[in-house]
């Protein structure tokens, strides 16, 4: 086994508000082998964007993290606990060894900056090449993510970049400093399935020859199961289940992720009713006690999943559901 | 049965820009000669890509964007209405029954005023009803038909999911009793799980109610799940529609092809083989000439270039609008030149 890249123990983040302190995350564990694709499923709320900030403490000021939880990164013999960097030290996961694509490419370049600046700007910050090289590495990635004319586009802004385009440089950007781990927070829900397909291509293609490990966040199952190694399915601030991406896609232990697959309109079986998980996701001020989902759960047991915390049943190797019913009956056929 | 609802010919929609001083203003040709049927009952869906221009069409058929050309005539049992020339007391009466489903149930919905107060309104606006016990009973029994619980009725939207909210909408757009609905990515903003809750209540309203709906979305899976009839833009013009089986059964336009192969296959071991579009949709200012999807089709030929195709019949309601849609399908595609 070799160490794992960035290893997630334990994290709770909680944001103090007006209402009082509002759970956003509890007790998520999991690791990213260096190189390795981990998917992050979950429905809004579920907790997987505070989860993907907390590993670069890009949460606002309000979040609260627990002391017993640990994100620790392995950059060779390095190891950095992250929930305990200083401000000045924080360079290292923003942009150094771990980068972020983000949903909304237009909200995530500056305006008035063109995208070439913005690129040379943080190349000057996290390494140590001068202006010139750092032009030159820029124009080279823009051409590498597929941009034609990458030196005339090099000097433009971002509202002259399409879409796609924008994604494009976003994913440039922040594959130029080389990091270690890459955080891709919905990078397609934006773009029309024409472009997503293009950009997940890219993406695919940059991962292996970079060889560097991504933490990829969606709602869209098929976009995980095209993309991801190992899946993770986020709910209500919870990890329910995870494990390989076919595990998870082909036998769903826990009954939210096999009502995710049930919901999903299907290509291949245009019969197939569309069934609907009942009711809504609770409000994370009012969270549900034991399994978070029993209030929406269609074989909950009643009183014992309103009361007992589920923990992890290993139903196959490397399978993990947190669900009392695949505790006592193992996992469904 | 087979009776038109809406029947549009060469319908256009043109948003001119401002230009300078000199030469002619350009114009944004968001919908350009959009001709077709949209039958009484039926569950009809229009996709495209952001900019294929299928909202300004769905606007257009309500009145809510300017028809430039063409014609557009509704007509359902009653009333036949020739929609470019609408206005005053009749389009007033179009608009009870004509109606729109938003994209957003968050900014759809006033947070100043109750359910109640959401639903009743078009009631109240139109002069539907006389007194307040008759609008309360029109609100309640819309609001059980949508699955609202009665007694969210006096809160306000605040309060609820992003699931209730759209229902809301539902319920709202129901009231007046209307017999065209546009829903304009209706299911677009909501959670998976709840998106099957809300694609269900549509189909069951429409089929107890004998609606007629327009169902707007960019998503090919969702509207093979609900629609009778689907039709296909691209940059303003309709290139492809068919029943829905049909169309997923055989769709015969290179951009229909490229859009369903796009959709991410659920089986990790299914990579598919995914037809790659180059490139992006171009500008609606300067439309490429010919066929409009040339630019990023990979068997265009010289004719694709200078003439733009006509929207033509394969039979069973199957319309195309490609030059070469026959030859791709008899001949292997392998014998076809394929550009570099």
């Amino acid at each position: 086994m070799t160490k794992p890249l960035i290893s997630v123990k334990d994290l709770t983040v909680r944001f103090k508000t007006d209402e009082g302190l509002v759970t956003a995350v509890e007790g998520v564990t999991f690791d990213i082998a260096p190189g390795e694709v981990l998917g992050l499923v979950g429905e809004s709320g579920s907790g997987k964007s505070v989860t993907a900030k907390a590993l670069m403490l890009l949460n606002p000021d309000n979040a609260v993290y627990d002391p017993e939880g640990s994100i620790t990164l392995n950059i060779g013999e390095e190891q950095i606990d992250v929930l305990s960097l200083a401000p000045k030290e924080r360079m290292v996961i923003r942009g150094g060894a771990v980068s972020m694509i983000f949903q909304e490419p237009m909200a995530s370049f500056a305006p008035a900056i063109s995208i070439g600046e913005q690129m040379v700007e943080q190349l000057l910050i996290h390494s140590d090449m001068n202006k010139a090289s750092a032009k030159e590495l820029s124009i080279e990635m823009l051409a590498r993510v597929g941009i034609p004319d990458p030196a005339q586009r090099f000097g433009q802004y971002a509202f002259e970049f399409s879409g796609g385009m924008r994604q494009r440089a976003m994913i440039a950007m922040a594959l130029s400093t080389k990091p270690k781990l890459l955080i891709a927070d919905e990078p397609t829900t934006a773009l029309d399935v024409t472009i997503q397909a293009q950009v997940i291509d890219l993406m695919k293609n940059l991962v292996s020859e970079f060889h560097m490990a991504i933490l990829f966040i969606t709602h869209d199952l098929g976009v995980i199961a095209q993309t991801v190694d190992r899946v993770a399915v986020m709910y209500l601030g919870k990890l329910i289940e995870k494990g390989t991406v076919r595990q998870i896609l082909r036998k769903p232990g826990h009954p939210y992720t096999q009502g995710l697959l049930h919901a999903l309109p299907r290509l291949d079986d245009l019969d197939a009713p569309l069934t609907a998980i009942k009711g809504d996701i609770p409000s994370p001020l009012d969270r549900p006690t034991g399994c978070v989902f029993h209030t929406r759960c269609p074989v909950s047991l009643g009183a014992e999943c309103q009361s007992r915390i589920p923990v992890y049943t290993n139903t196959e190797d490397g399978h993990q559901v947190a669900c009392l019913l695949v505790e006592k009956e193992g996992a469904p056929a | 049965m087979s009776e038109a609802l809406i029947t549009t010919d060469d319908l256009s929609v043109h948003f001119p820009l401002r230009g300078n001083l000199f030469g002619p203003r350009p114009v944004v040709r968001a919908v350009e000669g959009v001709t077709v049927d949209i039958e009484r009952g039926s569950f009809f869906g229009l996709v495209g890509e952001s900019g294929s221009g299928k909202t300004t069409f769905g606007r257009a058929l309500l009145r809510a964007a300017p028809i430039t050309r063409g014609s557009a005539t509704y007509s359902d049992s009653e009333v036949t209405y020739d929609l470019p020339s609408l206005e005053g007391a009749e389009l007033k009466e179009y608009r009870k029954r004509a109606q729109l489903i938003f994209q957003d149930p968050y900014a759809a919905l006033s947070p100043r005023m109750t359910v109640r107060d959401i639903i009743a309104e078009p009631l109240e606006v139109m002069g539907l009803t006389k007194t307040r016990a008759e609008t309360d009973e029109r609100v309640r029994a819309i609001a059980a038909k949508c699955r609202i619980n009665l007694e969210h009725l006096r809160r306000f939207p605040h309060a609820f999911s992003g699931g209730q909210r759209q229902r809301i909408s539902i319920a709202r757009a129901l009231v007046s009793e209307p017999h065209f609905i546009v829903a304009d990515e209706s299911v677009a903003a909501l959670d998976v799980s709840i998106q099957a809750d809300v694609l269900n209540l549509l189909k069951s309203i429409q089929q107890d109610m004998g609606l007629t709906f327009l169902f707007i979305s960019h998503d090919l899976s969702v509207v093979a799940h609900v629609c009778d009839h689907v039709a296909v833009m691209y940059l303003g013009r309709l290139v492809e529609t068919a029943p829905t089986r049909e169309l997923f059964a055989g769709p015969r336009h290179p951009y229909t092809k490229a859009l369903l192969s796009a959709i991410p296959s659920l089986d990790p071991d299914d990579q598919g083989n995914v037809v790659k579009l180059e490139g992006e949709i171009p500008s609606p200012i300067h439309p490429p000439p010919g066929c409009k999807f040339q630019t990023r089709c990979r068997f265009a030929i010289d004719i694709c270039r200078k003439e733009e195709p006509k929207l033509g019949g394969l039979g069973f309601e199957h319309d195309v609008a490609c030059h070469r849609w026959q030859e791709l399908l008899d001949g292997p595609q392998a014998s076809v030149a394929d550009p570099a």
